[in-house]
């Protein structure tokens, strides 16, 4: 559905995307994940045209964004990663001149906006003017104005940043049955766990370049397998003590703490008991691991 | 093409119903600051003025005001209006993402000053006949010409602004250096005969003085189809040249 090979785009001497390939099929919900900078919403915005590309070439839905980006943007849904919500018109308002952007007939179009906003439980808002929306409320009303267009192809550039986790459950219950559908997806974010939770591929990028490719799982099997303990920094020369004399654990730190890394969950239930060492938590590696790794310490100082 | 003719028409859609919804709000200072400047100038200063060109100051003064009207009301909504609705409020960000491309985006902002412009200068003849400073009313109608001929150009010059400041603020140095200026030597207030060669050269490059060359001639009845066609001719180029401007400085702006 999206073919990107040897995609590159440079901002004046900055690569914002380097050499990038992909390829996301039809059915998937794809991940994009990286820091803030690692180059996903530029390479979101060159699939509908917002931004072209320097060199490389990109396909979507088999056309090029550079010169066909209408017949793109007619089939595909974005959920935008600032709202964008036009504050001089209500939500109804909003909508309704969104469907005619998109060519809704004009006799349906009252009939899907509000099918959606009672989707997205926004009905009671419907006469209200965007200030009056909550910020959660905005970004549900942001999914409906995606959706307006029946997409096969739904974007979502960082669709839950700075939600409370109710609505971002909400919109992760949403996403899972829009894909169920059969709607393509494709998601940036950097939150890992909505990763986790939502695709069933993803990429990690980092400062332009792809640094790893996978199922979640998969990168987790690949870059760190095993379990994680971690301790508090107060441990510290107990903890470095145990990890010299055996070689099945590794350890990193950072502010947070203590990370020791192992295969097995009884090794580190080991330490706990026969050490005396208690850690503050023990859990499966995740994709924040992975995370972490393949894009190294750089993630802190640029984020 | 008719698909783009149509979207076109959907932002020029969308403007209408941000503006009809506080109408009054809208439309009173187009109408009320003409009738402060007739009041004020056109009784105030024109007690001393008896005879311009062969009228009273208030005969001369009144087409220049639709004209003035076109001026204000375009180039506001297409600098601080746009640039609120591109830099503040990210608008075209999510309209980019639907069929919309920039083209619609700025031409279907164009043909709404355009329109607006012709219901403003329109709006203000009806006020300046009531006043009994038009000599044939019945050419009214023919005043949204000039409106719309006017209105395109500067709000075209409007998105140019818009491309070129850095911030909002910026806007203020651009009121000051070019459309107060064109507002006060473009033959609205005094004839423009008495004016330094230099400043009447450069004022022909500017819409305003050919719009107001064309109201007059509606508002005095004098020479009409002449003063359409010279200078209509010259504002619809003047039109074309800053439209191609300012799609293309707009579009700079909105696809990286």
């Amino acid at each position: 559905m999206i073919t990107a090979s040897s995609l590159v785009k440079k901002f004046g001497d900055f690569k914002a995307v380097d050499e990038l390939n992909l390829q996301i099929n039809k059915g998937e919900c794809f991940g994009l994940l990286g820091p803030n900078g690692a180059g996903k919403s530029t390479f979101i915005s060159m699939t509908y045209g917002s931004v072209q590309r320097t060199s490389g070439d990109l396909t979507v839905f088999g056309y090029d964004p550079k010169t066909h980006s209408r017949d793109i943007k007619r089939r595909m849904g974005v959920v935008t990663q600032e709202n964008a919500l036009d504050e001089s018109l209500t939500v109804l308002e909003n909508m309704m001149i969104y469907c005619a952007f998109i060519g809704v007939a004009k006799d349906e179009r009252k009939k899907r906006v509000e099918e959606l906003l009672e989707y997205m439980n926004l009905m009671h808002k419907k006469d209200m003017p965007i200030m009056a929306l909550s910020g959660g409320m905005k970004r549900r009303l942001v999914f409906v104005r995606a959706l307006l267009g029946k997409p096969e192809l739904l974007i979502l550039d960082e669709p839950t940043t700075g939600l409370d986790p109710a609505v971002r459950h909400l919109l992760w219950g949403k996403v899972k049955e829009l894909h169920n559908q059969g709607t393509t997806i494709v998601l940036t974010t950097h939150y890992m766990h909505e990763a986790e939770v939502l695709c069933n591929r993803l990429v990690i990028m980092n400062k332009g370049l792809v640094v790893g490719q996978g199922s979640p799982k998969e990168l987790i099997n690949l870059h760190t397998p095993g379990y994680v303990g971690i301790f508090s920094i107060e441990n510290r020369e107990q903890v470095q003590k145990i990890v010299a004399s055996n070689n099945s654990y590794t350890l990193t730190e950072d502010t947070s703490g203590l990370y020791v890394r192992t295969n097995s969950l009884d090794e580190l239930t080991t330490l706990h008991t026969k050490n005396n060492l208690t850690p503050l938590q023990i859990r499966p590696s995740n994709l924040e691991d992975v995370f972490l790794k393949v894009t190294g310490q750089e993630l802190t100082a640029d984020a | 093409m008719l698909n783009t003719i149509q979207l076109f028409f959907y932002i020029t859609l969308r403007n209408w119903t941000v503006y009809k919804k506080d109408f009054i709000s809208n439309i009173s200072p187009t109408v009320a600051d003409p009738a402060l400047i007739l009041v004020s100038l056109g009784l105030g200063l024109g007690s001393y003025l008896t005879n311009v060109e062969g009228m009273s100051y208030m005969q001369f003064l009144a087409p220049g005001l639709t004209v003035a009207t076109a001026l204000f009301t375009s180039f506001f909504e297409s600098s601080y209006g746009f640039y609120v609705r591109m830099s503040y409020e990210n608008v075209f960000k999510a309209m980019l993402t639907t069929p919309i491309g920039v083209k619609e985006v700025v031409f279907g902002e164009l043909i709404w000053v355009g329109l607006k412009g012709a219901l403003m200068a329109v709006g203000v003849a009806v006020v300046l006949a009531l006043c009994g400073l038009m000599v044939n009313p019945w050419l009214i109608p023919a005043v949204a010409i000039v409106g719309c001929l006017v209105a395109v150009p500067c709000g075209a010059m409007g998105l140019l602004a818009t491309a070129w400041v850095k911030n909002i603020n910026q806007f203020q140095t651009v009121y000051s250096f070019l459309i107060a200026p064109l507002y006060f030597l473009s033959g609205i207030f005094f004839p423009i005969e008495q004016m330094n060669n230099i400043v009447r050269f450069i004022a022909n490059f500017f819409p305003l003085i050919h719009g107001v060359r064309i109201a007059q001639a509606l508002f005095w009845n004098k020479d009409i189809l002449e003063a359409l066609a010279f200078h209509g001719g010259i504002l619809i180029v003047q039109s074309a040249v800053l439209c191609t401007l300012a799609y293309t400085q707009i579009r700079k702006k909105l696809i990286n």
